[in-house]
């Protein structure tokens, strides 16, 4: 994008306000202009939005030579029954697009959060008609839990299918149970079941499938991967699962809360070898990097902490104070896992064991570092 | 009938260049108003084999878009919402004689669906305005509810530079149902039309010889208000003769008929320049509006630019 491209500045304010704001992380892509006269006049791009762990595409449309009129939206292919503005009763699109006031940067927000609100509603109303006796007991028994998202996916080439996002419910807040938490939005797990449609000629319904997405940050804390999903029995039904589940992870983000502290002692156990780290992440303690030295040679070690600490050691990477390399960056030796270790040591011993693997494996990286000196 | 289901939806050669023109060269997304008839055409099958099925007849409900009119803008008859006001309707379309069969939306880089916008005002539109059915065996209405969507791709193109598409509202299901746009042309494959056409001239109908006649028949009216009202109706004549061509004696328009014809080449001929020279001088004037009206946009995008804080 070429920098004189530029949306009107009170549409760009409205976009910021959105990006910046929105609950969802949405993205923006595709913007472009309609002006004859003007194309570095930006006035329409498509909106990405997560919805029931996709996304969905809408394009917004405004009019640069008019742009104190309100945005129309053209929403997805397969969205044609998607109609908001017709049925009556939602008061909140009506006044937003009634009262329009593009001095209002929050206005845009509100109409996406409209339009999501009432997009949430029609799929719902969509899977609900869907004639499936499985899909139909399992609408009636979640009902109950809140933030469900619904997609119906229908394709010619697809085979049709029903998809949940259910966002499980913890006796507890992520963010508060982490010191200083950098987080802006509340973190959450959500269970995405795929139910796919009974054909005529089966039977029996088959299983859905299961997957666990965590929202975007909590990766700092906590793998979805390391956590085993209990199996669905045949005949299961998800409000038959879901507390199941919702036990399990709940011990295990607390066990990887716990594993923050284990973390932070045993940096602040290698300090006594190593002094003061250059540089330590103090929330999730998943990063430290520390100056050491072997004889004259001086080098950086950082260690990246796994969530399965301590059950999986640190990773080690050595990078030189002196030597560049060719394209005279600092030379570095590859990420360094096999050294002894174990998890049933208490952290002193853990800093101690590693300090002498240290102690012997500066020699071999000095070494290293000035063959490929010699080299260069 | 209230969910009539049109067979398709036709244009016009001309019509479809000029409008395909209107939304390339304007500056933004326009929309505005088709005019237009919808009418029964009933074609007719002859076999030459087993007498019993001889013949079949099937009914077409066609709608022909014969001409439109573009506000130059979006929002132009409608509220954000896409509820239609009729009086902005009646505004823009100017007392046009003509039957309003819906409208049409042409927007720059943007997907060749109809919007959220675009379908509340089809709706809002089919609900308040109703055409006759021409050729209708019972007399019957359909309401306005063609939608005609003019796009460009959303990157730039060599060869594929515009898509149109032809939609009808249909109020059941309350959905843009996408109908086949076909182009009217001359030739065989369209004699259906023929049958539905109905002339639609400007010329008046003038009394001339008749009213002399007319007025030898009603012998016991008062000659002096029969003459009174003779002249006004030569005055109002001569008016609607002005109006085509400047300066043309209504009176010489009775020799266009009967035994003088043959030898009134000269007088027609006359006619004709009279209308060129009025066509030419209403061009020119049209010319100097046209860059008066381009000078008053120009200077209203400038306030709009400000208003907007765009700079340039």
């Amino acid at each position: 994008m070429a920098s004189s491209e530029a949306f009107p500045p009170l549409i760009a304010d409205q976009l910021h306000y959105l990006l910046n704001h929105s609950p969802d992380s949405i993205k923006i892509e595709n913007v472009r202009s309609g002006n004859k006269f003007n194309p570095k006049i930006l006035d329409r791009f498509t909106l990405v939005i997560p919805y029931c762990m996709d996304t969905i595409k809408w394009d917004v449309i405004y009019n640069s030579e008019y742009p104190a009129s309100p945005p129309d939206f053209i929403f997805g292919p397969d969205d044609e029954d998607f109609m908001p503005c017709s049925s009556t009763d939602d008061s909140l699109l009506d006044k937003v697009l009634s009262e329009w006031n593009n001095q209002d940067s929050t206005l845009l927000l509100a109409l996406v959060q409209g339009l999501r609100d009432q997009y949430v509603a029609y799929q719902r109303k969509r899977v609900g008609q869907v004639d499936d006796d499985r899909v139909k007991f399992e609408i009636s028994t979640v009902l109950t839990r809140k933030g469900i998202e619904m997609q119906m996916t229908l394709g010619a080439d697809k085979p049709e299918e029903v998809k949940f996002a259910v966002p499980l419910v913890m006796d507890m807040s992520i963010n508060k149970l982490v010191v200083g938490c950098p987080w802006k939005n509340e973190q959450k797990i959500y269970l995405q079941v795929v139910y796919p449609i009974l054909r005529k000629y089966e039977s029996a319904p088959s299983s859905p499938r299961l997957k666990l997405v965590p929202s975007s940050d909590l990766k700092a804390l906590f793998s979805v991967e390391d956590v085993k999903l209990p199996p669905w029995m045949d005949g299961m039904c998800l409000a038959e699962y879901l507390p199941h589940l919702e036990e399990t992870l709940e011990r295990q983000i607390l066990e990887a809360i716990s594993a923050i502290v284990l973390r932070r002692s045993f940096v602040e156990a290698l300090t006594i070898f190593l002094g003061r780290p250059l540089e330590a992440d103090p929330t999730f303690c998943r990063k430290a990097s520390f100056l050491a030295a072997s004889g004259p040679f001086p080098f950086v070690v950082h260690f990246f902490f796994p969530t399965q600490f301590p059950k999986q050691q640190p990773a080690l990477m050595l990078q030189s104070c002196q030597h560049l390399n060719q394209l005279s960056e600092p030379v570095k030796l590859n990420l360094l896992t096999d050294y002894p270790w174990s998890p049933r040591w208490e952290v002193g011993r853990m800093a101690e064991r590693l300090c002498d693997f240290l102690t012997d494996e500066a020699v071999n990286f000095k070494k290293y570092c000035n063959e490929a000196l010699l080299q260069h | 009938m209230e969910d009539l289901s049109l067979e398709k939806i036709e244009i016009q050669g001309p019509t479809l260049a000029s409008l395909i023109q209107r939304a390339s060269s304007s500056p933004c997304d326009v929309d505005g108003l088709l005019f237009g008839q919808i009418h029964r055409i009933v074609s007719t099958t002859l076999s030459d084999d087993s007498p019993a099925t001889s013949s079949s007849s099937t009914d077409q409900i066609v709608a022909t878009v014969t001409s439109f009119i573009s506000s130059g803008k979006t929002v132009s008859f409608y509220d954000p919402l896409g509820r239609v006001d009729s009086l902005r309707v009646d505004s823009l379309r100017v007392n046009s004689p003509d039957h309003l069969l819906g409208w049409f939306s042409a927007r720059r880089t943007s997907p060749n669906r109809p919007s959220m916008r675009e379908l509340t005002v089809s709706s809002s539109l089919s609900s308040r305005f109703q055409l006759p059915i021409e050729n209708s065996v019972n007399p019957n209405s359909a309401s306005s509810s063609v939608f005609i969507l003019l796009t460009t791709p959303l990157t730039d193109q060599l060869i594929h530079t515009h898509e149109y598409r032809a939609y009808q509202f249909k109020p059941l299901n309350r959905r843009l149902e996408p109908r086949s746009l076909g182009i009217v042309n001359i030739g065989p494959a369209f004699r259906g039309h023929y049958g539905s056409f109905n002339p639609k001239s400007g010329f008046p109908e003038l009394l001339c010889e008749v009213s002399s006649g007319s007025s030898a028949m009603n012998e016991d009216r008062d000659d002096e208000g029969s003459s009174l009202s003779g002249k006004k109706q030569a005055v109002k004549d001569q008016k609607e003769v002005d109006a085509l061509a400047d300066g043309f004696q209504v009176g010489s328009l009775k020799r266009l008929v009967g035994v003088e014809a043959a030898s009134f080449t000269g007088g027609i001929e006359e006619m004709y320049e009279r209308m060129l020279a009025k066509v030419e001088s209403l061009a020119s004037e049209v010319e100097k509006s046209s860059a008066k009206v381009l000078e008053l946009d120009n200077h209203n995008r400038k306030l709009r630019y400000r208003v907007a804080r765009i700079e340039r």
